[in-house]
């Protein structure tokens, strides 16, 4: 039997769903194979077919079973879960505001001298964090202090040896204390580290009494 | 998992457990077919609520004679459907022209997500674009056999209709389908 285009059109979705006997079946792969409009009629239907049955089922609203029970058996208690806060917590505003709050803690913690791996009931009494906290206060403005002083003289220094940065002073120098080492130029000396401080400061008395040096 | 059957036996004798086991299992299946069919998902909420009221009060008229609890709701919630839709097909031929433009447009877009939950949504977007200008009875049709996953012989239950109307309004129903999404781009790879 030689099957024709309505015939085709009119047994597609047999042919698809595999309800053709073997005959038929091969009959009707027969013309497609040969027709240039049942052909793609066939491909575009089988992918439609493809996409109907890929399709995700979509998700209730989680207030519908609630919704639906409400109505028919009435509203009913609210079930007591002593856990149910913690899904709460992966929430992004809360997780946002723990994180933060942790931070700060550690923060504060690490400022008053209180190291979190080695926490005591001691550490946590309030006359002892007060205490802590004064030290560390203390501690910090007298760093403070040291660090402007430090750089008070190294500034004093380095005017001082600007403008001999010609040739003149180095000719000086040597003849007061021919044993002191080379002077570092000041961009040297600005990198340098404390004890490089002091090598100035011996360089800076060398380059005379005349100084404002304390 | 205790059968449909038996947990419409203890609904009858006044369990709530049971009640509430029946729908959290169906809700989703009565949720989908309701959305497939009207495409609007607040619409689809207030019909599953209206699907499982009648279930409720009708729920003394199931026999298991009538075919397994699935296709017994399915059939409620189709016949539902039915009436939403001559309820409010007043309204939807005004809307019908401003709808169809819109849509339509969607497909040009030239952004694509590569993401595969992006792919998926535009997937079920054009489907149900392509659904919405279906005949309902075409459209239910579809719906049952290619969504839901229906035996034919379920559906003609479903339905009310003989077994050769199904297997017509099926293949007519995928054919028509076929040439809409063709029409919106939607063609084989």
């Amino acid at each position: 039997m030689n099957w024709t285009c309505v015939q085709i059109e009119e047994r597609l979705s047999d042919f698809l769903d595999g309800l053709l006997p073997e005959s038929e079946r091969r009959e009707f792969q027969a013309h497609v194979d040969s027709c240039s409009n049942c052909a793609p009629l066939l491909a575009q239907v089988t992918h439609v077919v493809n996409r109907l049955r890929a399709i995700e089922e979509e998700q209730p609203p989680a207030a519908l079973v609630s919704k639906i029970l409400d109505q028919t058996l009435g509203p009913r208690k609210p079930e007591r879960n002593w856990l149910g806060w913690i899904p709460l917590l992966w929430q992004p505003r809360f997780a946002t505001g723990l994180v933060t709050v942790l931070a700060t803690i550690l923060i504060v913690f690490h400022a008053i001298g209180v190291s979190p791996s080695n926490v005591t009931a001691a550490n946590l009494n309030p006359v002892n964090l007060y205490h802590s906290a004064d030290r560390r206060a203390h501690l910090v403005f007298a760093r403070s202090v040291k660090f402007v002083n430090d750089l008070r003289i190294v500034y004093e220094i380095q005017s001082r040896l600007q403008p001999a940065s010609g040739p003149a002073p180095n000719q000086q120098a040597p003849s007061a204390t021919p044993a002191q080492p080379e002077p570092k130029s000041p961009r040297q000396s600005q990198g340098s580290s404390a004890s490089g401080n002091f090598a100035l400061v011996a360089v800076a008395l060398a380059d005379g009494p005349g100084g404002s040096f304390r | 998992m205790e059968p449909d059957a038996q947990l419409v036996q203890r609904c009858l004798r006044g369990e709530g457990p049971a009640w509430e086991e029946l729908v959290r299992r169906h809700t989703r299946r009565v949720f989908n077919l309701c959305y497939r069919f009207t495409g609007n998902s607040t619409e689809a909420e207030d019909l599953s609520q209206e699907v499982f009221l009648r279930i409720y009060r009708t729920l003394a008229s199931y026999r298991t004679a009538y075919g397994g609890f699935p296709t017994w709701l399915t059939s409620v919630t189709r016949n539902l459907l039915v009436d939403h839709y001559r309820r409010t097909r007043r309204d939807r031929v005004t809307d019908a022209l401003d709808d169809v433009m819109p849509k339509v447009e969607e497909k040009h877009s030239p952004v694509r997500t590569p993401d595969k939950a992006a792919m998926a949504r535009e997937l079920s977007e054009q489907v149900q674009h392509g659904l919405s200008r279906l005949s309902p009875e075409l459209r239910e049709a579809i719906i049952l056999r290619d969504l839901q996953g229906l035996e034919y012989n379920e559906i003609q239950e479903v339905l009310s209709v003989p077994e050769g109307t199904v297997k017509s309004r099926i293949n007519r129903g995928r054919i028509e389908l076929a040439r809409i999404l063709q029409e919106m781009g939607v063609r084989p790879d």
